[in-house]
């Protein structure tokens, strides 16, 4: 059976959060972003493609030190968001979502991106010559439409971010309840004498959350090209 | 590779508190022997896994008894070449620009010195420096008031880089160690009676027992290599394991 030890639901309750505000919070950006390259051209472009993409083809490692440089407790980002805002990410749980949604945000703004050059120009156009704004064509028919890439991208970025594990180790260490997620935990059990059992057993609660988010973003993909009933809204799948 | 009688590479499998001292020794034994040496350096407890779990290491490093033992038991090393060879002191460290002035000794208010910072330390669940430092500090009786405020890193040097960053407040770390940050000062040594004696263990891996391993193992423990670790500050011991 499995049965988790307190540490262990510890960990899982952490990466669920981790990923939760790691996802919440890169939405809107992932959002913009994914707009703006699926509909806008403008000089810099493929640099900002290229950026969007850089954790995807980085080494974790690599991403963990960048943020630990920029947002680490002498970092001048993180310098002005203590002196600012009092927020501190260094060694925290924030970091690590911070470092999860990092991680996870190409996944995110290529499924939007995708979803968002698969929307008929058309229909926007007609809602146009209906009267719609551009910010009333954009929330009733570009969104909605979208609709199913944005949740796919919300989905595979929630995945990932449940799996971060090189970045988040390097910039905010590996502290119990604070910031050893999930991989961190399994990590260290493996380390661990006589910790195996306790390994074996987040593995395939890694695998069941991956599994059922993968299953899951495919089931929200389909029921809403249903409930749009309109093959105008069916996904190009990268 | 494939024609060759004679191996033309050995692989050291070391404890990240040796990295500089065993690639300089790989250098001077490549240079000696034509022999090359490929190294892996990370956290004994690491490398112990990975030993048991079929990496093809020759020699294995390690910065305490208890993953040497580990291996032992899984039959991981060749019988009678366990040999304890090195030792060492903690010792706790802060980012050149600290303030941070300590008497290391029993009841030292360590957690007050830390502030809002954290205190880096190889994991104390496994890696052999983490172990060290969470003996020392608990002999000591600030354990419980720093255990939240903790930053444990996957081997010692990765702490050490963190106070070298100043990203932490302070550390513990061996002596050896702060030798090589430019960036930390040595605010004290711990108490040699604080935690368990530091010794380091090398030994052949089992099923490597060739002449090339031998050859690499004679050398480590041997007077010229010595001579170097003495150097970089780490104290020569010898015992059986």
């Amino acid at each position: 059976m499995l049965t988790l030890t307190p540490l262990e639901v510890e960990a899982l309750g952490l990466s669920l959060r981790v990923a939760v505000w790691s996802v919440g919070c890169s939405l809107p950006f992932g959002l913009a972003v994914g707009w703006l390259l699926a509909r806008r051209d403008f000089p810099g472009k493929i640099l900002l493609d290229g950026l969007v993409h850089l954790p995807l083809v980085l080494p974790p490692v690599a991403v963990g030190y960048v943020l630990l440089v920029l947002l680490g407790r002498n970092g001048w980002l993180g310098m002005w968001l203590r002196d600012w805002f009092g927020i501190t990410v260094a060694f925290t749980w924030k970091g690590a979502a911070v470092a999860a949604a990092v991680m996870a945000f190409p996944l995110m703004v290529r499924a939007i991106r995708l979803s968002m050059e698969a929307v008929d120009r058309r229909l926007e156009a007609a809602a146009g010559t209906l009267g719609a704004g551009p910010v009333r064509v954009f929330c009733t028919v570009t969104l909605p439409l979208a609709l199913p890439g944005l949740l796919t991208g919300a989905v595979l970025a929630f995945a990932r971010s449940l799996g971060e594990f090189g970045a988040t180790i390097t910039f905010v260490s590996n502290i119990a309840g604070e910031t050893r997620t999930l991989p961190l935990a399994l990590y260290t059990l493996i380390q661990r004498p006589g910790g195996e059992a306790g390994a074996i057993r987040l593995a395939v609660v890694s695998i069941v959350i991956a599994l059922a988010a993968l299953v899951a973003s495919e089931l929200i993909a389909r029921r809403v090209h249903r409930g749009l009933g309109r093959a105008d809204g069916r996904q190009r799948h990268a | 590779m494939a024609e060759g009688s004679v191996a033309a590479e050995v692989t050291l499998f070391a404890a990240a508190s040796t990295t500089d001292v065993v690639e300089g020794l790989a250098d001077t034994y490549a240079r000696r022997t034509g022999e090359d040496v490929k190294l892996s350096v990370a956290a004994s407890s690491t490398l112990a896994h990975q030993i048991a779990q079929g990496a093809p290491a020759d020699v294995f490093l390690s910065a305490d008894r208890e993953w040497m033992a580990f291996l032992a038991n899984a039959d991981g090393v060749v019988a009678g070449t366990c040999r304890i060879v090195l030792g060492n002191r903690l010792v706790l460290v802060a980012p050149q620009a600290s303030q941070m002035e300590l008497q290391v000794a029993d009841g030292f208010p360590l957690r007050a010195a830390l502030g809002d910072g954290r205190l880096a330390l190889a994991d104390p669940d496994h890696v052999p420096a983490g172990r060290y430092a969470r003996a020392a500090l608990q002999s000591l009786g600030a354990w419980r008031d720093i255990r939240d405020r903790l930053a444990p890193m996957a081997n010692v040097r990765t702490a050490l880089f963190l106070v070298d960053r100043g990203e932490a407040a302070a550390g513990v770390v061996y002596r050896t160690d702060a030798a090589v940050a430019p960036n930390v000062r040595v605010v004290g040594v711990f108490p040699a009676d604080s935690h368990p004696p530091i010794a380091y263990a090398v030994a052949i891996v089992a099923g490597r027992d060739t002449p090339a391993a031998r050859g690499l193992y004679a050398f480590l423990i041997g007077d010229e290599a010595q001579a170097v670790f003495v150097k970089a500050g780490f104290a020569i011991r010898s015992d059986s394991c």
